[in-house]
This record gives structure tokens, sequence and C-alpha cells, in this order.
């Protein structure tokens, strides 16, 4: 029933690279899994890691991609790659021939954004398979082990993943540890020659404010044995592989686009798969009514850099910005207004949602602004350890930046951080302009 | 340098965690079950009927931001024309719609379609008819295979993986001390076929318990629709328990207004009647048939019975002592009173423990009530339980038969 062979996808693959380099991209050697629809989706549930912990999670991932595909309503996964070294990319077998072309040439982007974007600099992309081999097979040790089993392993990994992004999001710095702080803060009081740190009290924990709230249970827990801080660290450590690639998901697909389609021009394509090709190309790039759709609003960017600066200019932008920097740099009022960008929100006073602000001259910068809070991880609101307290009462605050809370949402995991911390907590935030503890 | 390969994964690696994240479904079914339990499209249904059952899906519970002014989405207009103040959906927005690892759930819904018989199989695993008793009278069925010892031949699905395993570890270590082989190489000791052991099967005549229930309902004009509904989800399921667990059990059904009789399955399930309630009468015809048909030493007999309290003042005296009686043959009886006025509107959402005597209903309460006068029989033999919603159907269930949870 295929319309290709492996011969030709290899041929086809030269072609691709010979032109890619000329664009001077520079990505990581690529390995290509041949897999059915099945392992698709399953390769899809576990975000792609040809290796990775179990937790009945993936297994709801996979039941839900798979309705979702059955039911139509998500379109065929085409890619599906790693930003490990050498890059693992996934074909479908059941795809046409034109989808593995496209497949391949966009592959070629994400690659090279991953070797070359800062945000990816501290991956250590030859190591992120072992390691996630290492944790798969570490979290099976435990499964299997008589005295621990699946219902314990469970519960710290549902906690864990209660809090899995409530960790610094900027890649790259190193915690420090409550000695390591002191140390510094030690330091800086003696050097202080403006009093600065009079008043300073080198005894509270954490010195500073802590945003990666299981390293410091971790640190501070008084009721975790050595599995489960084990288990923490690992569930820390695949948050932290996440991190660039939320931070970049806007850029990463409207490069990889962007290039799959400068690279199928090049590529002399015959009819019967340019013509698909660019159905699908548009297929990929539509606006989604009503939402954002990444691809979409990635390529329109990187396509008016090019326009106005030249590729060069894109080459650049790709290896400098993150998605927040990139839409505040080039997201400009004739883009927004091009996109018909609104914004708006849930209004409780009359149970509807309405539209607040729209692309015109007094509003696109709200809307531009508002766009910029929800991409990647600014969608996710920040927690940080604030103090321990000589109870050892555990104090979380929320950074409240007008948001409010889902109190339902939080009130779980509030109680999911309790189990780990096994001491007291107290949560702060603001519900509706009032102070609220949980 | 690409490289190609077509891998054949013999493994589904995906399939230990789907199988948790089903039974975590399960579980959800399980809790969704007291609210499916009383629907009236599933009473009066033959097993094979499909039910439909909505499970909230397991929800990940993350930190995120709730549904407020200041929580702004933005979304593409397309070529439509937009205004400020526009209202575009009525309807609560999703959560996180549009960015990254911010739109890994809501709130999502399965419709798990499951027979009445699965749903009994979910519902009743963990339930025993309580206080089952040897008895000399006993029924012979002889369907059931056991397992029975070790054979060197056997089918494929009977091989003992265990006694083969002990088999080849003895083996191992024989080869060991022998010289032939090497623990410490790399070489792989197989199985062989001698290594085989397989399960045995006897058929075995399969030796059960005889018991017989009897279903007794107040079918009097006090009984209104919503009672008598109440009091059929709750035989229904009292029924379906019953058949699904025991081959072999008899069933009376008795039902009742001043008189009572004995009616087919069929009938007391639709039958309506109207009239006075003597809960006596009922009590006899169970007696009179238990001495005619069920001698309590070869027989485990068990009474349900269902109404909502209003008996005639005058007969509650006589109704008391058969019941007193009753239970002396009985293994269990258990009167379950329809009656919205006994609960506490603070005790709705909980189920209150009227198996402890202390219990008082908040009714102000006619002391000669078969509810009051009935406290001195309590105990594990005999149970009072109050039905005033459907809800409290699976409650009391799982009372009475013991679900471990």
């Amino acid at each position: 029933m295929s319309d290709w062979t492996i011969d030709e996808l290899g041929s086809w693959d030269d072609k691709i690279g010979e032109i890619a380099r000329n664009f001077g991209l520079n990505w990581f050697d690529i390995d290509y899994e041949i897999i059915d629809y099945h392992e698709m989706i399953g390769a899809m549930s576990y975000t792609g890691l040809p290796t990775h912990y179990r937790h009945w999670s993936f297994g709801k991932a996979y039941e839900r991609t798979h309705t979702l595909y059955n039911a139509g309503a998500t379109g065929l996964p085409y890619e599906m790659i790693i930003n490990s070294n050498p890059s693992i990319s996934y074909l479908m077998a059941e795809n046409q021939m034109y989808i593995h072309i496209l497949t391949m040439a966009h592959c070629v982007g994400h690659s090279d954004f991953f070797k070359n974007n800062r945000m990816f600099f501290d991956t250590s992309p030859e190591l992120i398979i072992p390691r996630f081999k290492a944790a798969a097979k570490y979290v099976k040790e435990l499964i299997e082990d008589p005295s621990i089993g699946i219902g314990e392993v469970e519960a710290i990994i549902d906690a864990c993943h209660s809090i899995k992004y409530q960790i610094p999001r900027y890649p790259g710095i190193k915690r420090r540890s409550n000695e390591e702080l002191k140390q510094i803060y030690a330091q800086k009081m003696l050097e202080d020659a403006i009093g600065e740190y009079d008043d300073f009290d080198l005894h509270k924990i954490p010195l500073e404010r802590d945003y990666n709230i299981m390293a410091f249970i971790s640190e501070h827990g008084r009721n975790l044995n050595e599995w489960q801080r084990n288990l923490m660290s690992i569930v820390e450590e695949s948050s932290h592989y996440f991190i660039p690639q939320a931070l970049t998901k806007v850029m990463n697909e409207g490069w990889a686009v962007l290039m799959h389609e400068k690279i199928a021009k090049e590529l002399n394509l015959p009819d019967k798969y340019y013509i698909p090709f660019i159905k699908l190309h548009n297929q990929v790039v539509r606006s989604h009514l009503g939402r954002v759709n990444p691809y979409h609003l990635g390529y329109n960017i990187f396509k008016k850099i090019e326009e106005r600066d030249g590729f060069e200019a894109c080459l650049l932008a790709r290896e400098v910005h993150n998605d927040v920097t990139f839409l505040r740099t080039y997201l400009d009022e004739e883009m927004c207004h091009d996109l018909n960008l609104f914004s708006y929100s849930y209004k409780k006073s009359k149970d509807h949602i309405s539209i607040d602000e729209t692309s015109d001259n007094e509003g696109w910068e709200k809307v531009r602004d508002s766009l910029i809070n929800t991409v990647g991880l600014n969608s996710i609101p920040t927690i940080y350890v604030e103090e321990l307290l000589k109870d050892h009462t555990l104090i979380l605050r929320h950074e409240h930046d007008g948001r409010d809370l889902d109190m339902q949402y939080a009130k779980k995991v509030f109680e999911y951080i309790q189990d780990l911390w096994g001491d007291e907590i107290q949560l702060f935030t603001v519900l509706e302009g009032e102070l609220w503890e949980f | 340098m690409s490289t190609f390969r077509e891998h054949k994964s013999i493994v589904d690696r995906s399939a230990a965690d789907r199988v948790r994240h089903k039974k975590k479904i399960e579980k959800a079914i399980k809790e969704s079950i007291k609210d499916v339990i009383a629907d009236e499209s599933i009473i009066g249904q033959n097993g094979k009927k499909k039910i439909r059952i909505p499970v909230k899906g397991i929800k990940e519970y993350r930190f995120v931001y709730g549904n407020n002014e200041k929580n702004q989405q933005v979304g593409s207009g397309g070529r439509h024309n937009i205004k400020r103040g526009q209202k575009i959906s009525q309807k609560r927005a999703q959560k996180q719609p549009n960015a990254g690892p911010g739109n890994e759930d809501g709130e999502e819904k399965y419709d798990v379609e499951i027979t009445l018989e699965e749903l009994a199989e979910y519902l009743f695993a963990d339930l025993e008819l309580p206080e089952l008793e040897k008895k000399r009278f006993r029924y012979v069925s002889d369907d059931s295979l056991k397992r029975k010892g070790y054979r060197f031949e056997g089918i494929r699905p009977r091989l003992s993986k265990k006694e083969t395993l002990k088999r080849k570890i003895r083996r191992k270590k024989k080869a060991i001390a022998l010289g032939a082989y090497d623990p410490d190489s790399d070489e792989r000791f197989p199985f062989h076929k001698n290594d085989l052991k397989y399960h045995y099967m006897k058929p075995k005549p399969k030796e059960n318990t005889a018991a017989v229930v009897f279903f007794v309902m107040d079918v009097s004009g006090s009984m209104t629709t919503q009672k008598k509904y109440i009091a059929r989800s709750y035989f229904f399921i009292l029924y379906q328990f019953l058949r699904h667990k025991y081959d072999t059990i008899e069933v009376v059904f008795i039902s009742h207004t001043v008189n009572a009789k004995r009616v087919s399955e069929d009938e007391f399930f639709k039958r309506i009647s109207v009239g006075g309630t003597m809960m006596s009468s009922a009590l006899e015809v169970e007696i009179d048939t238990i001495t005619k048909e069920y001698h309590p030493d070869s027989w485990n007999i068990y009474t349900f019975y269902a109404g909502d309290g209003e008996n005639w003042s005058d007969d509650n005296k006589k109704t008391i002592n058969l019941l007193n009686s009753l239970k002396e043959n009985n293994q269990m009886i258990v009167y379950a009173e329809i009656n919205e006025n006994r609960i506490h509107p603070e005790e709705e959402e909980d189920v209150p423990d009227w198996t402890s005597p202390a219990f008082v209903a908040w009714k102000t309460e006619q002391p000669d009530s078969i509810w009051t006068l009935c406290v001195p029989l309590l105990d594990n033999r005999f149970k009072r339980v109050l039905l005033t919603k459907p809800a409290h159907i699976w409650a009391t269930f799982k009372k009475i038969f013991g679900a471990k949870e």
C-alpha cells in the first residue's frame, strides 16, 4: 500500500540535507524510526521519548490521543522529534511519501533549532536518552520492589506531577543549597559598606525565594526516605528537560514550518508530491478560529522577518530568542492586525465569555501582552517557598499577577504538597482582591 | 547523516500504564455507580442491555489560573469582524485553551458503556451473603474444574510457570555443581522441555450451600410512586446480586397490603396495589412457606423487607413477635424503611449508622413504630436500614454485605 521504500526516503533525505546546509542550517544527525500507528500514539504519549518512567498518566495520554484521533478531532501526527544527539524522530509507516518528505524537512528545522537556540544550551543532548533510561529503570525497580510497590511509587509521582512546573523557568540556573546561600550572604554582609544587610537574618530559610518546590522539599523535608527523594529528583529532572521546549513552542514550530516550506521549494518535487505537500502545509499553518495556532503564529512572524530583513535575520532570531522576547520584539501592530488577534475572558457577573481587546490602534499592545502572558510557562501560576518556620511549617506563596488561581485545583495540589512535606504547610494567594490562605 | 530504522517492537510499552489508567477509570465507575444504580433505565433490564455511565476523567491537578477577567486568553479572529465586548460563548472558558504545557486537561468525561452483567461484576465483586452456613441439604453442580497437582503433559495455557522455573533452577544448580555450566559466563541457561510442568485440572463436583431468600415488599397505598421506585430499585439490585453470586439460590417474592401473597418475579416488580398495611400478613406467609418448603436445617434463609414503616399500629406488636420468631431460623433479616422523614438534613450526604441502637430518628417518633420496636432485635442477624433517596441504596448495600474498601 505504501508508495515509498527506505531507499527512497534516504535519497530524499540526502537532497533535503544538501539544501538545508546551503541555507546555513546546522543540525544533529537524525535517527528516523519507522513505526506503525499504535507505536506513534505510544511515542506521542511519552512525549516522544523512546524511554520514560512508568506512570498511569501516560496511559491516559495514550487513550486520549487515540480517542481524539478516532473521532477525527485531530490531524494525523506527522512529526515527533526528540532534542537528543543524535535527534530521534518517528515516521509513521502508514503515511505516504509526500508526508515523509514534509516530516523530514520539518525535522531538520527542529533539530537545527535544538542545536542552535540559546534556551537549549544546557540540555546535554548526548545524555538525554541515557538519563531517561536510567530513570525508567529505577522506577521499574521500585515498582517491582515488594516493600514499595506501584501504589507508593504512584503516590509520590502523582504528587510531584502536580508541581512539576514549579521549578525555575529559565534554563541553566543551578540551584544553591541552603549552606551555599548562607556562605554567599555571609560574604555579602562582610563586604557590606552601606548597611544594606544590617537587618539581614542569616538563619532564615530559604535566604532567597525558592522557586523549586520539589528540590526544597527534598532538601528540607523530614518525612522522606531515600527512594522517595530519588523519585522526586527524577520528576524534577524530566521537568527541566521540558523547560526549553515550553519556552520556545511558537518559535520552534514556526521555524520548522518555515524551513520545510523553503526546502520543499528547492526540492523540485514532482506534482504528485508537491500538490498534496502544499495542501498539508496549508493545513498546518492555518489559523484556528478563537485560538492561537503556534505553527501559524511562529511561521508568520518568521516570514515577516525574512521579508523585512532577509533570511540571515531569521537565523539570528532562531538563535537568540525565546517565545516571550520573540513576540515582544517582532509582533507589531501590523501583524496583530493581520492575524486579527483579540483577547477575551470569562465574565463572572454575566456568566459568559466576551472579547476584551481587538488589534486596532488602541488595543493591539494589550492583546500582545495578553498573548505573552499565556505562552508556554507564563500560562502556569508561579508558587514559591517563602519561609520554613521553626516548627517546620512550610510557607508557600503564589506570585499573584492579577490572575486568580483555580481554587479547586489549587486545593488538590495543596494536599499533594502536604503529602510530600509531611508537616504543616500554608499557602497564600489573592482571591478577588483579598488575601487568601489555604 | 540520517539513519532509517524499521523497528518491530514486540512489547507495547504503554500497556502497563494503560492498565493502571484503566484501573483508575474502573474505580471512578464504581464511584459513579451509586448515581446510576437506581436509574430508571436499568431497573428491570436483562443482563445484556448496555448501560451508559458517565465517568469523570482522572484529573491531573496542577496550579492553574481560574476563570476570571484578568485571565485573558488570546485567539485569532480569522476573517471575522470582531468587536470589543462581543459575546463569544455562553459556556465557561476551557482551562488554558491554547498554551503549551498548560493545556493538558480540562473537564474530561468518559462515557463508559457496560452491560448489566458487567455492572454486577463491578458492584458485587467484594460482597458476600453474610452468615452463610453449611446446611445438610446441598446442591450439586458439576461444572467446575479445580486445579489439583501437576503433570508433565498439558496444554499451554495450563503451564505452571512456578513449577517450571523451580525445575529449571534445580537443573541449573546441578549443572553448576557438576561443572557443566559456568554461572559467570554470559551464556544463557535455557529452559528444557523436561522443565515444563502443567497444572492438572480435576473436575470437581461443586458443593453449594442451599439458600433461600425472601423478598417482602409493602405495596400499599401509602407507598408513593417514589417510595415504590426506591423499594423496587433496592430489590432489583439485591436480585441481581444474588443471581450474579449464587447459581443455586431460590428467591421467594411476597408482596403485601393488609393481605399478603406469594407472587412471581414479574408481578413482584411490576404489581401496583392500593390499601392499608399489615406487615404481619406477609411474615405469616413467609413462615408458612418456610414450614412447608424450606426447612431451616437444610436451608440458609434470608429475609429482605422493604416498606414505608406506616404499619397499622394494632399490627405492630404481632409483627415484632413474628420477626422475633423468624429471626430464630433466619441467617439474616434486613428491615428497610423508606421514609424521608427520618433523615436529618445535615446527614443528607452521609448515610447515618442505623445499625447503632443509639441512632435516633428525628421525626417526632411514635414509640410503637416498627422502627423503634425492632431495636431490641438489632444485631448482626437483624438489621434495619433507612432508604430515603436512590443514592442510599448502594451505601446500604455495602453495609449489609460488607464491601471491603
